[in-house]
C-alpha cells in the first residue's frame, strides 16, 4: 500500500476483505479501495444488517452490498457421540487408576500432605481427578519454557519425561519451531532495531522500576506522552494507562458500575471482565455470543422488568463486548451494537485486547475496520501485550470519564505504573503505526497481517479443516473436538517444526476443543506454507479434515 | 477459554490453556455439558450398550437382564449425579459448588429445564418397560421400584440441597 494509503498494485489486502456482491473486488476502475471511496460507513444503512447462520451483510454507502463471512460449522453428531465415549473411557480408566492408587497398588505421584492428622486437607481428592487422569496425559504440550525472544520462530527448551508426564528432565537443548502461539500480530517482539535502540535510551535515562503508583511520586512525564500519543492514534478525547492488562479490566469496572447497575456481557469474555463485572457487584446478565437479535432481547427485558426486587429503574447499563475473541476469532459486530447503543441509550465498554493494533485499515482496532467513529462508543480499553510487544493496558475515551478513572481506579492508587521503558516501546510502536516516524513500515505490517491472516485461513479452509471465526481474524482456531486429538496434533506439529496452542473442556464447551493459531505480521510466507504442510499431513494422519463445506479448486494467490 | 494468563507477557509459548485462570468464573462447566448437542442420544446409546452387554450372558433370564439392566443403571445414576459433589476440576469461583451435587449444579440449580425432565423421564421410562418384560413379577416390580424411588426421590425440587440424616453433607 502506498504512503497515502491508496492501492499500489492490483491486489489489495484490505478490499479483498470484502467480497462484493457485483463480483468486483472494489477497485471499480478508479483504483480506490471500497472503504475509501465509502469513507465511513453510514450508519444508518447498517440498520439493515441481518445476522444469518453463514453470511452477514452490510450496505455501503453507496448501496453497494458488503459481505462478512462469519461462518460457524458445527462438527456432525456422530463425531459428537464419539467425543463422549472418548470422555467416558478416560474417565472410567481415570477411576480405575485411582482406585489402583487407593490400594496400594500404584504409587501416588501426586502430593500427599504428611503429619496432618485431624486437619481439614487442604485440596479435595476429587478435585483433582480431572489433572490427575486427563491433564497429566497431555501436560507435556503446555508450560514450555522458551529461551528466546517470542518472535516469528522460539527456540523452546526440550523436556523428556520417563514417568508419563509427572516429573521433566531438561537436556540443555532447545528446538527452533515456528511460533504460531504468540499474541505477536504486527511482529514487533524483537530485540532489535530502532525502538529497541530508544527503549535502551530511556531504560539509561530512568532506570527500570517506578517505585510508586500514579497516585504518589509514579506519575512519569513519559506515561503522560504516551497517554497523549495514545488518544491522539485512537481518535478520542483522553486515555490513560496501567501496568498490567488484565488488571486494567479487572480494577476498573468496578470502578464503573456498582450495585444498581446492569452489565450485559458477551457469552464468551474474557475471565478479567467476568472478575471485574462480579467485584463491581452489578448485575450481570449473558448474551449469546455475537447474537444481537439476543442482545437486544436482554437490553429490552432488562429495562422493562428494572431491578431485581425493587424493580426500579436500572441506574445505567454497560454492554461489555470484545473486539476479537481470542478463543474464536470472531470479530463483534460493532455498527449493530453502536445502532442499539443509541436506540437504548446503553453505555457500551470494548475491549479491543486482540484487535488494536491487529484490524483495520490503518491498524486503529475495531472502529478502524468498520469504519465507524471512535467516539461513538463510550469506553476503549486495550492492551499492550498484543500487537505492541510491551506489557500494560489502557482505557480511552471523553476526558470527564478518564479524569474519574484515574482518581478512583484502584489500579491507579494501588498498583504501581507502568516502567517507563514500557512506556517509551509503546509509543515507538505507535509512531511506527501511525507512520510519525517517517518509514512506511507500520503500513506494511497491518498490510502484510491481514494478507497472511487471510491467506492462512482459506488455505486452512481448502484442506478441509473446520475454522472458526472472521475471515480477516489474525486469531485461527481449528476444531478439533476430541482432546486425544489436540494432543496429537500439538505433539506432532512440534516435532515438524511448528509450535501451537490447543485448549479443551473444560476451558471449551465438551466437543469443541481446538488448536488455535496466531498469525502475525513477521511470518513470511515461506513459513505459512510451512504450517499449512505440516498440517495437512497431520490432517490426514490424525483424521481432523471435518469440513463438509464445499472446498474451492482455486488456486489461492498470497 | 485458552490461557487467559496471557495478558500479562509474550512469553509463554505453548499452553493448553484449561483453567490456568481461565475457567470461566462466571459458569461452572459441569452445569452445561449434558445439555451438549448429542448428549441425551449418546446416553440412550450407553443404556442400550448395556442392556445388550447383559442380554449376551446366557445364564439369565430376560426378566432378570431387564431387572439388572434398571437396578445397575439407577445405582450408577444415583452415584454420579446424586453422591457425588463438586467438579472434578478445581473451579475459579472459590469452591461454591463443592457442597453441591452434580443434580444440583445442573443448569446452576434451575428447575424443570430440558436437562433434568430427560433425566427424570429416564428411569421412569425404563421402569415401564422392565415391568413389561418381567410380566410384572411382584418380587422384580418391588425391586425395581425401589431402585426407581431411589433414583426418583433426590430429584424432585423439594430435595434441593437437602441431606438426610446429615449424610454426605461435606
Amino acid at each position: 500500500m502506498g504512503p497515502d494509503g491508496g492501492c499500489a498494485g492490483d491486489y489489495c489486502p484490505i478490499v479483498d476483505a470484502i467480497t462484493l456482491i457485483d463480483g468486483t473486488n472494489g477497485l471499480n476502475g478508479s483504483h480506490k479501495c471500497v472503504q475509501q471511496s465509502n469513507g465511513s460507513i453510514n450508519r444508518q444503512e447498517l440498520a439493515n444488517s441481518m445476522n444469518g447462520k453463514s453470511k452477514r451483510q452490510l450496505n455501503g454507502q453507496n448501496g453497494r452490498q458488503i459481505y462478512i463471512s462469519d461462518r460457524k460449522e458445527e462438527p456432525p453428531l456422530y463425531l459428537e457421540i464419539l467425543c463422549y465415549i472418548s470422555y467416558a473411557v478416560l474417565i472410567i480408566f481415570g477411576y480405575l487408576r485411582d482406585f489402583l492408587r487407593k490400594i496400594r497398588l500404584e504409587k501416588t505421584r501426586g502430593a500427599v500432605e504428611s503429619h496432618r492428622e485431624g486437619y481439614v486437607p487442604l485440596y479435595q481428592s476429587f478435585e483433582s481427578f480431572f489433572t490427575r487422569n486427563i491433564y497429566r496425559r497431555v501436560c507435556d504440550g503446555c508450560n514450555r519454557p522458551i529461551t528466546c525472544v517470542p518472535g516469528a520462530e522460539i527456540d523452546v527448551m526440550d523436556r523428556v519425561t520417563n514417568d508419563y508426564n509427572w516429573t521433566f528432565e531438561y537436556p540443555g537443548t532447545t528446538t527452533r519451531a515456528i511460533n504460531m502461539g504468540s499474541y505477536n500480530y504486527l511482529g514487533f517482539a524483537e530485540n532489535e532495531g530502532t525502538n529497541v535502540d530508544r527503549v535502551e535510551g530511556v531504560l539509561h535515562k530512568y532506570g527500570v522500576g517506578v517505585g510508586a503508583t500514579r497516585h504518589e511520586l509514579g506519575t512519569i512525564d513519559i506515561q503522560r506522552e504516551l497517554e497523549l500519543r495514545l488518544a491522539q492514534f485512537l481518535g478520542v478525547e483522553s486515555s490513560i494507562v496501567f501496568g498490567m492488562g488484565f488488571a486494567t479490566n479487572s480494577t476498573n469496572i468496578p470502578t464503573l458500575a456498582s450495585k444498581g447497575c446492569l452489565i450485559i456481557s458477551d457469552e464468551y469474555n474474557h475471565a478479567s471482565i467476568i472478575l471485574g463485572s462480579k467485584k463491581s457487584g452489578a448485575s450481570v446478565a449473558v448474551f449469546k455470543h455475537n447474537d444481537m437479535k439476543d442482545l437486544e432481547r436482554k437490553i429490552r427485558d432488562n429495562i422493562i422488568n428494572g431491578q431485581e426486587n425493587s424493580h426500579r429503574a436500572w441506574k445505567k447499563i454497560i454492554i461489555i463486548v470484545e473486539g476479537i475473541y481470542s478463543m474464536e476469532g470472531t470479530i463483534i459486530n460493532l455498527p449493530e451494537i453502536i445502532k442499539l447503543k443509541l436506540k437504548y441509550r446503553c453505555y457500551v465498554y470494548l475491549d479491543e485486547a486482540h484487535s488494536i493494533g491487529a484490524i483495520g485499515r490503518r491498524g486503529r482496532g475495531v472502529s478502524d475496520y468498520f469504519g465507524c467513529d471512535p467516539k461513538d462508543i463510550d469506553l476503549w480499553m486495550g492492551t499492550f501485550t498484543k500487537s505492541f510487544g510491551a506489557a500494560g493496558g489502557y482505557i480511552a475515551g471523553r476526558k470527564q470519564l478518564i479524569d474519574y478513572i484515574a482518581v478512583h481506579s484502584q489500579s491507579a492508587t494501588y498498583a504501581t505504573s507502568i516502567a517507563p521503558c514500557i512506556a517509551q516501546q509503546i509509543m515507538s510502536v505507535i509512531n511506527v503505526i501511525m507512520g510519525v516516524d517517517g518509514t512506511h513500515d507500520g503500513q506494511m505490517r497491518i498490510a502484510r497481517l491481514s494478507r497472511n491472516a487471510r491467506y492462512f485461513r482459506r488455505r486452512l479452509k481448502q484442506l478441509g479443516f473446520v475454522v472458526y471465526g472472521n475471515d480477516d481474524s489474525p486469531v485461527v482456531p481449528i476444531m478439533i473436538c476430541f482432546c486425544s486429538k489436540i494432543s496429537a496434533v500439538v505433539r506432532t506439529a512440534f516435532t515438524k517444526g511448528i509450535g501451537t496452542v490447543g485448549a479443551a473442556f473444560p476451558a471449551t464447551p465438551l466437543t469443541t476443543g481446538r488448536v488455535r493459531f496466531c498469525v502475525s505480521a513477521s511470518h513470511t510466507k515461506e513459513m505459512l506454507d510451512k504450517a499449512l504442510r505440516v498440517m495437512d499431513e497431520i490432517g490426514d494422519q490424525v483424521a481432523i479434515k471435518y469440513s463438509k463445506q464445499p472446498k474451492s479448486c482455486e488456486k489461492i494467490i498470497y | 477459554m485458552c490461557c487467559r494468563g496471557g495478558r500479562r507477557a509474550m512469553g509463554v509459548v505453548l499452553v493448553w490453556g484449561m483453567m490456568l485462570g481461565g475457567t470461566p468464573a462466571q459458569v461452572n462447566p459441569n452445569s452445561l455439558w449434558l445439555n451438549s448437542r448429542g448428549m441425551w442420544l449418546s446416553y440412550a446409546c450407553g443404556v442400550l450398550v448395556l442392556h445388550l452387554a447383559l442380554l449376551s450372558f446366557p445364564f439369565l433370564s430376560v426378566a432378570t437382564v431387564w431387572t439388572l439392566t434398571n437396578v445397575i443403571h439407577n445405582l450408577v445414576m444415583f452415584v454420579f449425579l446424586h453422591v457425588l459433589k463438586g467438579t472434578p476440576w478445581e473451579s475459579g469461583d472459590q469452591g461454591k459448588v463443592r457442597k453441591l451435587t452434580h443434580w444440583e449444579q445442573i443448569d446452576d440449580g434451575i428447575q424443570f429445564t430440558s436437562t433434568r425432565k430427560f433425566l427424570t423421564v429416564v428411569p421412569i421410562i425404563l421402569f415401564f418397560l422392565t415391568s413389561f418384560y418381567t410380566k410384572y413379577d411382584s418380587f422384580h416390580f418391588v425391586v425395581n421400584f425401589i431402585a426407581l424411588l431411589l433414583v426418583l426421590l433426590p430429584k424432585l425440587p423439594q430435595f434441593h440441597c437437602v441431606r438426610l440424616f446429615g449424610i454426605n453433607k461435606y
